[in-house]
């Protein structure tokens, strides 16, 4: 199964939109207006679909900004920080984040991708 | 100065068609969609046919929460603003009663818990919002952009009706000067046959799908379910006028009241009923004698037929109305039809078009005018009556303008 494929397909179905050329760039919240109970749906789906174990805050990263505050309130570097908590993001994506943050929620489909493959493989 | 209350746009979705052309040409042509469902033979019910929400609404991702009965209201809602011309700003202020029933789909919808858990992949989050009876208010709000005084009544089949009610309440006492009011129900899923099939009040039989409802007559045994959805758009009569809208009739007085009896059968003397009735003409000031038409609950089955047929016998006594009974051209519609019955009922006004009751051929009664052979028939007044489990009595009383 392709991962992206799939994911494109339960998105479509729960926001009830086509044609939008949904990409692994498209951002889940700017883009496509999910709001939290989308996010919510969103997981369980993606939980019974792919059959893997989805914790919101991490799928979601909706605590990237609270870990950047802790890790410099901490002394710790921030990148090691965050790639700790979210083992599923590539150095670069979380870099990616960190410039962007300010402008927004920075979940994009390609994350959702990360963390199911990442999760798949140790189910 | 008295504030009076017309309705300015109506909808309704239902086994005769989705609009007044072809509710009329239906009745013209007898053309009705009875038929016994995949999943029980014993029974028959009355489905709305091609009926897709998206083509009212477009796409939009609350649909997901909405069940067969909160997708109906929530499309008839949307036609009946798109037929009043109002725009989102227009509705800012305005009120919602909606009327709405359970979501009785237990077998194709409720999940199968075990110790606390559930074993179905297609569960959604928030499956509960299928179940809560304000989820069409909440998706009709959200799409017309409609924020003032609102109510979802959940009085049985007296439900939308009274919602209708409450809203002409709202708008003659100054509250409101708009409202959007009505309801839609489905309840023809297995688990919905069930309930009223083990409430035994669902015809059962091997007669041919089309003449199992038989309001009034002495040998009906019992009510056909039906679905559908209307909703009305109510405006404050002058402010209606300056707006320049499409006036389909005036709400002249309602009435509702409680049988405190059994929780399903109509009390036996039939006096709380009575009492709605009466209320309802005396807050249109009109007597008995100036009411054209009854549009009655006649659900077949043999108590409600038989305490109805008393009641009118016992109030418009020395009058003739005519007395129809739409439930044997829709089946029941359950909350929602004391919406679609009034719909259909100003629909006939406009068409000067009385239906006759179908399949009565030996009479309950032969002192009521009941309507044997339908056609052209002007009437100015009607009085709708629907009563529900529980003994929820609600009668409303309509005029021409």
């Amino acid at each position: 199964m392709d991962v992206f494929t799939e994911l494109k397909k339960i998105i479509e179905e729960l926001m009830d939109i086509k044609d939008r050329n949904i990409t692994p760039e498209t951002l889940l919240i700017q883009d496509l207006g999910a709001e939290s109970i989308d996010l919510l749906e969103l997981a369980v789906t993606i939980n019974s679909r792919f059959k893997i174990a989805v914790r919101d805050d991490e799928i979601f990263l909706t605590r990237f900004r609270l870990y950047s505050a802790e890790a410099k309130q901490q002394g710790e570097d921030t990148m090691h920080y965050i790639a700790g908590k979210y083992p599923f993001l590539a150095k670069d994506r979380i870099a990616e984040i960190m410039a962007h943050v300010k402008e927004g929620p920075q979940l994009k489909i390609k994350d959702l991708i990360s963390y199911v493959t990442y999760r798949s493989q140790w189910v | 100065m008295k504030r009076r209350v017309v309705i300015t746009a109506m909808n309704i979705l239902s086994s005769l068609g989705h609009d007044h052309g072809e509710i009329v040409r239906s009745f013209k042509e007898r053309k009705v969609n009875f038929e016994r469902p995949a999943f029980d033979d014993e029974v028959v019910t009355s489905s709305v046919r091609e009926f897709s929400i998206r083509d009212y609404t477009g796409p939009f991702k609350e649909g997901r929460y909405l069940n067969r009965g909160s997708q109906f209201a929530v499309a008839s809602a949307i036609a009946a603003i798109k037929n009043s011309g109002c725009k989102k700003d227009d509705l800012v202020e305005a009120g919602l009663f909606v009327g709405a029933g359970p979501n009785l789909n237990i077998g194709g919808e409720f999940p199968d818990v075990r110790g606390g858990e559930i074993d179905r992949e297609d569960l959604q989050a928030l499956w509960i919002l299928r179940f809560l009876p304000n989820t069409a208010a909440s998706v009709i709000a959200k799409l017309s952009g409609i924020h003032g005084e609102n109510l979802t009544v959940c009085t049985a089949c007296s439900a939308s009706l009274q919602a209708i009610g409450e809203a002409f309440r709202k708008i003659k006492t100054g509250y409101l000067d708009r409202a959007l009011a009505g309801g839609g129900d489905s309840r023809l899923s297995p688990g919905g046959i069930l309930a009223y099939k083990k409430a035994s009040a669902l015809y059962k039989g091997d007669s041919e799908p089309d003449k199992a409802s038989r309001p009034f007559d002495c040998s009906r045994k019992g009510f056909v379910p039906g679905e559908g959805g209307a909703f009305f758009l109510l405006e404050e009569f002058e402010k209606a006028k300056k707006r320049g809208a499409q006036i389909y009739g005036e709400i002249c007085g309602y009435g509702s009241s409680m049988d405190a009896s059994t929780m399903t059968a109509p009390e036996s003397t039939g006096k709380w009923r009575r009492l709605a009735v009466l209320s309802a003409l005396q807050e249109a000031e009109m007597s008995p004698s100036q009411i054209d038409v009854i549009s009655t609950h006649g659900t077949g089955t043999l108590l409600n037929d038989e305490g109805e047929a008393n009641l009118i016998d016992n109030i418009y006594i020395g009058c003739q109305p005519q007395v129809i009974a739409l439930k044997s051209w829709i089946g029941h519609a359950a909350s929602a039809c004391g919406a679609m019955e009034l719909a259909i009922s100003l629909i006939c006004m406009q068409e000067n078009y009385v239906p006759e009751i179908r399949n009565l051929r030996d009479p309950c009664s032969e002192k009521i005018d009941f309507v044997r052979n339908g056609g052209t028939s002007a009437f100015e007044t009607c009085v709708v009556e629907n009563f529900g489990f529980g003994g929820q009595n609600s009668a409303l009383v309509v005029r021409q303008q």
